[in-house]
């Protein structure tokens, strides 16, 4: 099965290309040098706003992280998942329970957070052997609806439907950082901001890995896949314990930064299918496409909410997704990839330069 | 005694919705080879369209015809404008616009009409007085009535995939696109009119249900029995007829016993039973147990 992502591949137009790039020449380290001073400058630019602004930059990071570990699974295997709301939420309420019940430390539980999630991933995982495209995603779809459920009706431990409430001197920043409780914000920023950053440098990695080049071919032909020795069960339980792991870390990161929880607020099949758009919307199977799409979902609603409130702004929510299937199926960073590539090729370096 | 036969009737009232809802989905699947996750929202929107017109002092017959006219229409247009130009493209991007119907028109029926709980009149006798005694459990006549229109339907469906030109055509699109187009069939009109009817099924099972639902009609209302309604069109394998109707009965009925009987279960994780009859089936058999084989072709 294949996935909205033909942006994904080099285009055969290299040659009408305006520049061509070696890899990993000076040139090519110094565009990326200035990618990433930009990337910092602007994360040093968003610390210093308004705390409700850092706020909504911390939700982009956590909602990036999330995003992150979905695109690894539907975008980069191929296997449709509308169930990680389950991810986010359990990786939340793991880290809640830790904090309120057994006095955790907040970064102490992220550990024991992202086990639990993994291995949820693998269990969630399992059915996708059997079962391929849609029907995978009206199981997800059924994680995602029983998990309020679930957290529901474990009422001694998650509080239940009344929700749970982490007070907010556990959450203090730890000493060594020097920050005071009253900090937390600026705190949360960070660490989200430098957790997105590692995730993003781990998903990378893993996509250029062995293991990403059988993730893709899992999701490009799973029986040539097969044929040429990829474990296609293995293969496709570890991405989703992989997934799972990644999204529950930004669960665990969510109870830090917004320190209460409800089984209907965030962890709903809603909230899966913000998830989903976010990726679309930035660009499945990219690597700045959950970052992107992460900003599209936290500051478009926001401003939508300014004109339009209620029901109104799920009208347009399902409308923007429609509409984005038609005019943009690759997504804003599939696009602007695909923008770039009209203007600079970057080739490796054994690489014969494409002819002028 | 009476207790469980008041359960069992319940259960296969419920279990009736869940079926016709699936059969909803069947059709769907054997006219087009995809799976409509929007089906529960798109009843619900019908539903709606229903209750307005009685508001609007139009017999409740009148509005059910109407709702499954609705449906119909609208379903034959989401296929024409929002699937087809999509469906080339992969599963997922079906699966994104399919998600995009279902908050779009979960909201459109919340910003048309309020998101109070409405109450739909039933066109069944449903009074306090209305019942027949079976075993001294009470059998009302609007669960009759879903019986009834189940039942009928089934016999309808059958007759048109078994018995009709039009029901030949959808099968042979839904097993080879390509060839049927070749053999003459009018593939885009029969996967319209596929999903046109699949949304006047689910018009009318919305109708049927909500005078019974005990949240009546209410922006929830169709989300349980849309997973239970997937759930039991994958028990039949999402192209038997009869399997939808089995798979809809069974979920019913073992959703009214535990909940009566398996207390830790109570009505609190109703999806989450769904949910591991879904896995549980579709890990023993793939195709459900009705289901026909596919053979993937290398």
């Amino acid at each position: 099965m294949t996935v909205l992502a033909p942006a994904a591949r080099p285009q055969a137009a290299a040659p009408r290309t305006k520049y061509v790039i070696v890899e990993n020449s000076p040139v090519h380290h110094a565009i990326r040098a200035a990618c990433i001073a930009v990337a910092a400058l602007g994360v040093l630019w968003a610390s210093q706003l308004a705390p409700f602004r850092v706020g909504q930059f911390t939700t982009v990071f956590i909602m990036a992280i999330a995003i992150i570990g979905l695109n690894l699974v539907t975008g980069y295997t191929g296997l449709l998942s509308i169930g990680h709301s389950a991810f986010f939420g359990l990786g939340a309420y793991t880290t809640g329970v830790l904090i309120v019940k057994l006095e955790f430390a907040p970064l102490a539980t992220i550990p024991i957070a992202m086990a639990l999630t993994f291995v949820l991933g693998l269990l969630v995982g399992l059915p996708s052997l059997r079962i391929h495209g849609l029907y995978l995603a009206l199981v997800t779809l059924a994680v995602a609806v029983a998990f309020p459920e679930i957290v529901r009706k474990l009422e001694s431990l998650t509080g239940g439907a009344a929700g749970m409430v982490v007070r907010s001197r556990y959450l203090a920043p730890p000493e060594w950082t020097g920050l005071v409780r009253a900090q937390r914000g600026i705190w949360m920023f960070w660490l989200s901001a430098f957790v997105l950053v590692l995730v993003m440098i781990l998903s990378r990695s893993l996509i250029r890995s062995r293991f990403g080049l059988m993730m893709r071919t899992v999701r490009d032909h799973e029986i040539a896949a097969a044929a040429n020795g990829v474990g296609i069960a293995r293969t496709k339980i570890l991405v989703f314990g992989i997934s799972g792991a990644i999204t529950g870390l930004a669960g665990a990161l969510f109870t830090m930064y917004i320190g209460a929880l409800s089984p209907d607020g965030s962890f709903t099949l809603l909230k899966a299918i913000e998830l989903v758009t976010g990726l679309v919307l930035g660009g499945v199977a990219t690597q700045l496409g959950p970052l992107i799409g992460a900003l599209a979902v936290v500051f478009l609603p926001y401003y939508t909410a300014s004109f339009t409130t209620g029901p109104l702004s799920g009208v347009l929510f399902g409308a923007v997704l429609i509409a984005l299937c038609f005019l943009m199926p690759e997504g804003i960073a599939g696009r602007l990839g695909l923008l770039i590539r009209r203007v600079v090729t970057v080739v490796p370096k054994d690489h014969p330069a494409p002819p002028r | 005694m009476e207790l469980f036969v008041e359960r069992l009737l319940a259960g296969l009232t419920n279990g009736s919705v869940y079926a016709l809802l699936a059969l909803a989905l069947v059709v769907v699947y054997r006219a087009t080879g995809t799976l409509n996750f929007a089906q529960g929202e798109l009843a619900l929107f019908t539903t709606f369209v229903a209750w307005w017109l009685t508001t609007l002092d139009a017999p409740v017959w009148v509005a059910i015809v109407a709702a499954l006219i609705v449906g119909f229409v609208l379903g034959a247009a989401i296929e024409r404008l929002l699937i087809r130009p999509v469906q080339r493209k992969n599963d997922m991007a079906v699966l994104i616009v399919a998600l995009g119907l279902f908050t779009g028109l979960n909201s459109l029926a919340g910003l048309l009409w309020g998101s109070e709980t409405k109450i739909m009149p039933s066109p069944f006798p449903n009074g306090l007085d209305d019942y027949v005694s079976v075993f001294g459990a009470r059998l009302y006549g609007d669960a009759l009535g879903v019986w009834a229109a189940l039942i009928v339907l089934l016999g309808l469906m059958t007759l048109l995939f078994r018995r009709t030109r039009i029901g030949l055509h959808m099968r042979a699109v839904a097993a080879n696109p390509e060839s049927a187009a070749l053999a003459g069939v009018r593939t885009g009109r029969i996967l319209m009119v596929g999903w046109g009817l699949s949304g006047a099924i689910g018009a009318l099972a919305g109708v049927l249900v909500t005078p019974l639902a005990p949240e009546q009609l209410g922006l929830t209302t169709m989300f349980h029995i849309f997973i239970a309604a997937s759930a039991a069109a994958l028990f039949g394998g999402l192209d038997s007829l009869p399997g939808a109707v089995v798979g809809g009965l069974t979920i019913g009925v073992l959703e009214a016993l535990l909940s009566g009987y398996v207390s830790f279960i109570g009505g609190e994780l109703q999806q989450t039973s769904a949910l591991l009859i879904i896995v549980a089936i579709l890990f023993i058999r793939p195709n459900g147990l009705f289901g026909s084989k596919r053979t993937v072709r290398v």
